[in-house]
């Protein structure tokens, strides 16, 4: 997708917030009219405005059609970033050792790393340290198995 | 001298060493704040001779404000929120192969500006603590709106300005989100309990600074290692001229925002780095790694550190949320805060103060010997730092209020955060808003009900007069040379 047309997408959107944030107000009720409304219609009509602007000066410029590049390597980024979301729906569950334990070599197989004893090593040792520090030392409370 | 006695003996010396390393390392893990680390272990020093649990407190709470600097600086993930600042010129510095310097101009700034606020604290407590009683909620607003200044000079470099205030906007709506404290009803929570508090800073810093590099990283198409960056690191530079200026303008100014209570290291860190930009003659290099900013930034937090102790000490009134658990740890050992510890706790009071000047001494020597070794990190390759350090972004965002929405706000905060970053939009104006906008709020507010609804109230002081120089000072220079822009660019097309 063209970089400009997020660009403007992401502002007409932050321009729909403003007017929902500024109507917003009008359920205020008692001491909160006169001061915390003031605020929030404040915030509202600055980034109305602001964005409103903003929008104005990219139709009215003319603006090459290069593409948004979120990432070079989608296959890496997305894997990543679906670690990370799996890790976060089983840490209540399983905690954080037995997730971290298979997260860790995952990851760093998926980016392209392969010594493995160096990876059973770093994850011994980030397994060890959160142990010993968190859990031990600083009575952090992990959710799940406990060890 | 029988104090200094007390501080010099081996036993204590011991326990200010334990202390500042420990706080070193807890400060510069993502998601273990000063506070949580003063607050766990205050019970511990319950069994303790109270001299030594204090000093064991004020070590850690000086090693941690230095030790958020370090990871700021190597990972671009600020250790504790008053390290954003320095994340901004350091991690720059990191890339350009001048991570040691960056490291050594963090511990050299952390180390005077704790030092001279300690000594502030030592000679002034009473006479300040006095005079900060004048400060109200309307100059707390103006306060906040200082440090929101910051976001004009973030942006004023290129041409985005816009962009950089709709993104402190964005920042302070974000901040809006929770319980309104004027009414105690709910906003924009959407139905969802975890939200009641509102968003906490710690998982969208976590998530706008450290987990977006992961992400940027980890879709690379090469992740070789540059050794030459190494190299250029461990040739020794020296500290550059002109440093100590800002230096100076850092600790001055952290230790006076410092004083006023319920002000924190993140405004004062953030208005030093403004201040500095201002003053500097190399302002086209901030945000691209100017140590100037690292300097000034990093003498603004930690003196904090004793400045913060000054209404503390002196009226029992914290001057931020560190003060506030090293206030209940007095407490704990029978001292109530106020004019009796100057004069019936002398025998603990001045020990503790004065072994905060050693804490400053431990951790500088910890910061220049570690720097070089530290400055190594740039052998990890990117493909096993990027596990490591996700796993560590989900430790931290979930160590803070032990909650998993924590840990889901961060993804969205990290994944919102770099399509915003693609956009132009400045992540730092973003964390700028979401961290000052409760602080603006709640002076607004309050300055509100004090002035009966009239908005005159934020003029009306001499000391709210004067800050609005200040904040006119900070702002028509980086807007002048955004409208030259403007103009250049006008005329070329």
């Amino acid at each position: 997708m063209a970089k400009k047309n997020v660009d403007r997408a992401v502002l007409a959107l932050l321009i729909v917030m403003a007017v929902l944030l500024y109507f917003s107000t009008a359920n205020y009720t008692g001491i909160a009219l006169k001061t915390s409304a003031k605020y929030v219609q404040f915030l509202a009509v600055s980034i109305g405005v602001l964005s409103v602007v903003q929008l104005a000066s990219s139709l009215l410029r003319e603006q090459s059609n290069v593409k948004l590049i979120l990432t070079e390597n989608m296959v890496r980024f997305g894997g990543l970033l679906l670690g990370l979301i799996i890790f976060a729906s089983v840490f209540e569950t399983l905690g954080f050792f037995i997730p971290a334990a298979v997260f860790i070599p995952v990851i760093a197989v998926l980016l392209g790393f392969r010594s493995y004893v160096a990876i059973g090593l770093t994850t011994a040792g980030v397994l060890t340290f959160v142990y010993l520090v968190f859990v031990q030392l600083l009575s952090v409370n992990l959710p799940g198995l406990e060890f | 001298m029988e104090y200094l006695q007390i501080v010099f003996s081996f036993e204590a010396l011991l326990t200010i060493a334990i202390g500042t390393i420990a706080g070193v390392a807890i400060g510069g893990m993502p998601g273990l704040t000063a506070t949580m680390a003063v607050g766990l272990l205050v019970p511990f020093t319950y069994t303790m001779d109270p001299t030594m649990g204090l000093m064991l407190l004020g070590g850690i709470y000086c090693g941690a404000m230095y030790g958020g600097s370090i990871p700021a600086i190597l990972l671009n993930t600020p250790g504790t929120p008053a390290a954003v600042a320095t994340a901004i010129e350091g991690y720059p510095m990191s890339k350009q192969g001048r991570r040691a310097l960056a490291l050594k101009v963090s511990v050299t700034a952390s180390f005077v500006g704790g030092m001279f606020s300690v000594f502030v604290l030592l000679m002034f407590a009473p006479f300040l603590a006095q005079q900060a009683l004048k400060f109200g909620p309307a100059e707390t607003f103006l306060l906040a709106l200082m440090g929101l200044a910051g976001i004009i000079s973030i942006a004023d470099e290129n041409s985005s300005l816009i962009k950089a205030l709709i993104a402190g906007l964005i920042g302070m709506i974000i901040a809006v989100i929770g319980t309104d404290d004027m009414s105690g009803s709910l906003r924009y929570t959407m139905g969802m309990i975890e939200l009641i508090d509102g968003i906490d800073f710690m998982p969208a810093l976590i998530g706008l600074f450290s987990m977006i590099q992961m992400l940027e990283l980890s879709g690379m198409r090469s992740h070789k290692i540059d050794t030459s960056m190494l190299e250029k690191s461990s040739k020794k530079e020296p500290m550059p001229k002109g440093i100590s200026k800002h230096i100076a303008l850092g600790s001055a100014t952290g230790t006076v925002i410092g004083i006023l209570p319920g002000e924190g290291a993140t405004i004062a860190a953030f208005i030093s780095y403004n201040f500095s930009k201002r003053i500097s003659k190399t302002k086209e290099l901030f945000g691209k790694g100017n140590p100037e900013g690292i300097a000034a930034a990093e003498a603004g937090n930690n003196g904090c550190v004793g400045g913060s102790l000054v209404p503390t000490l002196t009226l029992g009134i914290p001057g931020n949320s560190v003060a506030a658990a090293l206030m209940g740890a007095f407490i704990i050992h029978g001292m109530i805060p106020g004019p009796e510890l100057f004069n019936e706790y002398a025998d603990r009071t001045y020990p503790f103060i004065i072994s905060m000047f050693v804490a400053n001494g431990v951790f500088l020597i910890v910061g220049l010997s570690f720097a070089p070794f530290l400055a190594r990190i740039a052998l990890i390759p990117p493909a096993i730092m990027v596990p490591v350090v996700s796993a560590f972004a989900i430790l931290g965002s979930y160590a803070l209020n032990n909650a998993v929405f924590d840990v889901y706000m961060m993804i969205a905060f990290a994944v919102g955060g770099l399509l915003l970053k693609k956009l132009g939009f400045s992540l730092e104006a973003l964390i700028l808003g979401l961290i000052l906008g409760p602080i603006a709020e709640g002076g607004f507010t309050q300055g509100m009900i004090i002035g009966h609804g009239s908005p005159w109230i934020f003029v009306e002081s001499s000391i709210a007069k004067g800050m609005w120089v200040i904040i006119f000072v900070l702002l028509i220079p980086p807007l002048l040379s955004y409208l030259k822009l403007i103009r250049g660019n006008a005329k070329q097309s």
